[in-house]
């Protein structure tokens, strides 16, 4: 059985929907305008207040409500999603964001469905008939386009891949499906501990400053924080940080770290090796501050300052706080 | 003794716990990620000749051996499916302290999707029944992040993607789990049999010593053709279409700011707010 829609499994994270989950709504709901299907919003677990938001954001939303789906575990989740694909059909796709938990149970899903899946995408589109997803190779050197030829397709996005519609807004409204889950699904939740002290999340920032080896000294790291916190952005560490003890690996941008694409990137005191640049070249703009004129850096950067970046990022704080009054 | 099992859905294979553990380390050869790549056309891509085991697989293979290390008598043994080049992926294992391994499949397998690749892998542990399956959490070629998951579905069994930390108690058969997810590491339990992929700073890799790397060099690898396995779905493509290679997109040449700071400092802020960024 078939259901004309396109799904996207909406994912929360300290009680918010995620801009991801936002900027897949807008691109289901064009996706799914071009081929006459519908679209719906699939909420798992949860509360109120985020049915009432998916549904200020998509026509339709599905909650799936019963014991044990939260907290969120890949076969609880992977369970839950499978009985309301044989409650409702076979979408014509799932959209889900390449989060931690995308990357981990749309896989899943995909195996259980026979599907085709494309994982880290960086844009979706239909060539004629076909859902087709665009992603990077070989760690960003090369890029593959791919048409998806089953039903449901099933495509995880990089956050930043769409940005959000402003005409999002829609009186939409939800369905509550009750999901029974068994008892001893899956793995059990112990604890959960937080590294980064609550600090913005890297993936889905706009704007990310980040440091290097170059900073000298993780005491340094302050500067790059208030400059962090005048742009509202969130900071990100080089590998050297990291394996330096600085910081904490989750922070690390690069190939063995995460890749981001925020709209603004400045990457202070970082040479700019190749790890390092896969992981934010595809960023909109970028600005790199070095005191090295022949860092690397600069091949991969818009805007190029050299300078000594403890004298520079104070200055360029204080200019940004006043041009913000 | 008691274990953890799931009920719902049956492993396609039971697991009594026995003193002796189980791990099947899955890996994959890539190429470097600092060989150069060129897309040629839409239909080709031309990859330099330099070819490594994957990073992730690396911090798997060293993750198991830690294991054994800490429970002496523990089984280990690595699978690669694909080309011929996966027989180096398993020359690494053995050259790291892996002496069991098994080449699944032939040059057929380049052409594979990760579903297909995750097919022949769960194929063979079916047969070989591992306590624990440890693999890289996304390969250096396509980053798919794919087969590890899709192993655990075929097999029935529950997984855990980029995972830091791993204990296992082979008395009980309780594995401790930390995962990382944005900004937090969830600790989780699990029973056996588990797959988890591996993430960095799970375990360091070390340098193979040159007498296990010699010792590589000179195995025969056993090779498992694709008739032999039992699979489940005999599919090799049909999900995913490749339509076209792109090259990654070009920055224009950098502006370099002209004068030093502190004097135009208003230069960079005019220049990012003409960027729409600010």
């Amino acid at each position: 059985m078939n259901c004309n829609e396109i799904w996207v499994i909406a994912e929360t994270r300290k009680g918010q929907l995620t801009r991801s989950t936002c900027q897949l709504l807008g691109a289901a709901r064009k996706l799914a305008d071009q081929k006459d299907l519908g679209a719906a919003a699939i909420l798992i677990g949860g509360e109120q207040v985020h049915a009432d938001e998916l549904a200020q954001k998509s026509p339709l939303v599905l909650w799936l409500k019963g014991p044990r789906l939260e907290p969120y575990e890949a076969m609880r989740h992977l369970h839950a999603i499978w009985q309301l694909i044989e409650f409702r059909g076979r979408p014509a796709a799932i959209l889900a964001g390449a989060s931690a938990a995308g990357l981990e149970f749309m896989p899943r899903l995909a195996m259980r469905c026979g599907s085709g899946y494309a994982s880290s995408c960086i844009d979706i589109w239909w060539e004629k008939t076909e859902l087709t997803a665009r992603r990077p190779l070989y760690g960003g050197r090369a890029y593959e386009e791919l048409a998806l030829l089953t039903k449901p397709a099933l495509v995880t996005v990089r956050a930043g891949a769409f940005s959000i519609p402003e005409n999002l807004s829609v009186s939409g409204k939800a369905e509550t499906i009750s999901i029974d889950l068994p008892e001893n699904v899956g793995l059990t939740l112990v604890e959960r501990k937080s590294t980064t002290s609550g600090k913005k999340d890297l993936s889905e920032a706009v704007c990310v400053v980040a440091g290097g080896r170059g900073m000298g000294s993780p005491e340094n790291f302050k500067l790059l924080e208030e400059l962090a916190d005048v742009l509202d952005a969130a900071v990100g560490v080089s590998r050297a940080v990291v394996d330096a003890g600085w910081m904490h690996h989750d922070q690390q941008v690069g190939k063995s770290g995460k890749t981001i694409s925020p709209e603004l990137y400045i990457a202070c005191g970082i040479s700019g090796a190749i790890h390092h640049v896969l992981g934010m070249n595809t960023s909109k703009v970028v600005v790199a501050i070095n005191k090295d004129p022949n860092a690397l850096i600069f091949e991969n950067a818009d805007y190029g300052v050299v300078g000594d970046i403890l004298e520079v990022i104070p200055i360029l704080t204080n200019a940004l706080k006043s041009c913000k009054k | 003794m008691k274990f953890s099992r799931i009920r719902w859905v049956q492993p396609i294979y039971v697991k009594e716990v026995d003193l002796k553990l189980k791990i099947g380390v899955l890996v994959k050869q890539v190429p470097d990620h600092e060989a150069i790549v060129q897309v040629k056309s839409e239909q080709e891509v031309d990859i330099e000749d330099r070819y490594v085991c994957s990073f992730f697989d690396e911090i798997a293979i060293e993750m198991a051996l830690n294991i054994q290390k800490n429970h002496p008598g523990t089984e280990l043994f690595a699978l690669s499916a694909g080309g011929n080049k996966a027989v180096d992926a398993l020359r690494r294992a053995i050259a790291m302290g892996i002496d069991e391994v098994e080449h699944l499949g032939d040059e057929s397998l380049k052409a594979a999707d990760s579903n297909y690749t995750a097919q022949i892998l769960a194929a063979r542990l079916k047969t070989r029944q591992p306590d624990l399956v440890i693999c890289g959490k996304q390969a250096g070629d396509d980053d798919f992040a794919a087969v590890g998951p899709m192993v655990a579905e075929l097999l029935g069994i529950p997984h855990a993607s980029a995972v830091v930390s791993l204990d296992i108690d082979p008395d009980t058969g309780k594995i401790k789990i930390g995962r990382e997810v944005e900004g937090e590491i969830w600790h989780l339990e699990s029973g056996i049999p588990l797959l988890v992929t591996a993430e960095k700073g799970l375990a360091e890799p070390h340098v193979p010593m040159v007498t296990r790397v010699m010792k590589a060099m000179k195995a025969k690898i056993p090779n498992i053709p694709i008739d032999e396995l039992d699979l489940q779905d005999h599919k090799p493509q049909g999900r995913l279409r490749r339509i076209r290679y792109d090259a990654p997109p070009s920055r224009p040449a950098v502006t370099m700011m002209q004068q030093p700071f502190p004097q135009n400092v208003s230069e960079l802020v005019n220049y990012l707010q003409q960027k729409g960024v600010l």
